[in-house]
């Protein structure tokens, strides 16, 4: 048997293709896969969402947030301070078919949030930001009218596709339940129309008047408003960001108080003691 | 902690390694096959063939167990590329480059080894190959090993 010396071909095991190329193909790939799955969720959620019966909402996210502060006896004054305003203002709409919670939720921008199953999540940011009893009230009214609107429901597809998406990524494996359930919240939040905030903005109105005949927290709470130029007033410039206020907004304000009769003036209570001057 | 610290450490960590791993990935690839021609050229008259007995015609004096092997790591670049074929399927084209330097440096090895023993070839050459898995998570695999091993011959006649 004679042996042949001469070198097989070279490369036959291997495939010619640059490494970056191929990594750009399947990162591509993946991207495009779960972004179709992120539209796909949203589309699907988002209609839907309005659809969902309230009993059923209520169970669907009874374990999602924050909340049964009235019933835990852990409840930080401010907690359950906060759940008694939240008491008095939903007590003004005694057909809400919601047992509406309060959820503080320790981050330093100014917002609150309308979630499904009827929280309502405040920011400590938030509760540093308003001086008076009365604004926060018209926080809380405005969030129940998006309740009373189902509005709270309407962008919670592309929330929950988002937080989704974060998850899979790995952002949410070490962000606690709540970042998540915030984000998807604030995401949700962020894409209300203007003629949705006008109309939690009315219900909210109707409810502080119905609490302390008149409705002089609303405008005090629009004092707060960022300058024109973009110089920020105050610690509220993210809460205006999520709930951005025009002229609009509160030109149908000044015409609902108007049309009702509600005065724009009246004695503002003080925060309750919890709130320490700044 | 802040968003932003938090981001930039779940992904820019593995983001530096990825072009770092790139970077010396493709480097030690590149040195490493330049080598391997240059051997095999070297070496390419010293037969290792499969043939389970000495072929006909060939007369041995003397036999022994050569083997050469070669343990090879997978770099952190190659695994994301193959972590993602593993959703999509078809050719893990960053592990065929790996396996077949793998392969070719452990027949080499063997040559060498047995030249250096004074052996003309090695016959019932046979290949082994097996991952090494980290001890910490025994589902990624830190590297993998390739054996050959065959039959080294002095020969009265050089084939």
């Amino acid at each position: 048997v004679k042996f042949d010396p001469s070198l097989p071909e070279d490369g036959i095991n291997v495939s010619r293709a640059h490494p970056l190329r191929e990594a750009l193909l399947l990162v591509g790939g993946v991207v495009a896969v779960a972004a179709a799955v992120a539209v796909a969720v949203a589309v699907v959620a988002d209609l839907a969402a309005p659809h969902i019966p309230i009993e059923l909402e209520a169970r669907l996210f009874s374990g999602w947030f924050d909340r049964g502060v009235e019933d835990d006896e852990a409840a930080t004054p401010r907690e359950q301070s906060l759940a008694r305003l939240l008491n008095r203002m939903a007590g003004h709409w005694p057909e809400s078919p919601y047992g509406f919670e309060i959820a503080i939720w320790d981050e330093p921008e100014a917002n609150a949030v309308a979630l499904p199953g009827g929280v309502i999540a405040v920011t400590n940011g938030l509760l540093e930001s308003v001086e008076s009893e009365n604004e926060l009230a018209f926080v809380l009214g405005h969030e129940l009218g998006h309740f009373h609107n189902r509005d709270h429901l309407r962008g919670l597809g592309r929330g929950i596709a988002f937080s989704l998406l974060l998850v899979a990524v790995g952002v949410g494996g070490g962000g606690s339940a709540v970042q998540l359930a915030s984000l998807a919240g604030q995401f949700a939040q962020r894409d209300f129309s203007r003629d949705q905030e006008i109309e939690a903005d009315r219900f909210g109105l109707a409810l502080l008047a119905a609490e302390y005949g008149h409705v002089s927290g609303a405008g005090a709470f629009f004092e707060h408003l960022p300058e024109p130029d973009g110089a920020l007033k105050s610690g509220l410039a993210s809460y205006f960001s999520t709930h951005p206020v025009n002229a609009d907004r509160i030109q149908a304000l000044r015409a609902a108080a108007g049309e009702m009769g509600w005065a724009l003036r009246g004695e503002r209570q003080p925060l309750p003691s919890w709130q320490l001057p700044r | 902690m802040d968003p932003f610290v938090d981001l930039s450490v779940r992904f820019g960590i593995p983001l530096v390694l990825l072009v770092v791993a790139y970077f010396t990935g493709t480097t030690l690839e590149r040195r490493h096959y330049a080598s391997i021609r240059e051997r095999e050229l070297r070496w390419r008259s010293i037969p290792a063939i499969t043939f389970r007995s000495i072929p006909p015609g060939w007369r041995a004096t003397e036999c022994a167990l050569v083997t050469g092997s070669v343990v090879i790591s997978v770099d952190y670049f190659k695994r994301f590329l193959s972590g993602l074929r593993m959703i999509f399927g078809g050719r893990v084209k960053a592990y065929e480059t790996l396996l077949d330097r793998a392969r070719r440096e452990a027949l080499l090895r063997l040559k060498e080894g047995a030249v250096e023993r004074g052996y003309h070839a090695v016959v019932n050459v046979r290949l082994e190959t097996c991952r090494i898995a980290n001890s910490r998570n025994s589902e990624s695999v830190a590297g993998l090993e390739v054996l050959a091993f065959g039959t080294g011959v002095k020969l009265l006649n050089i084939p």
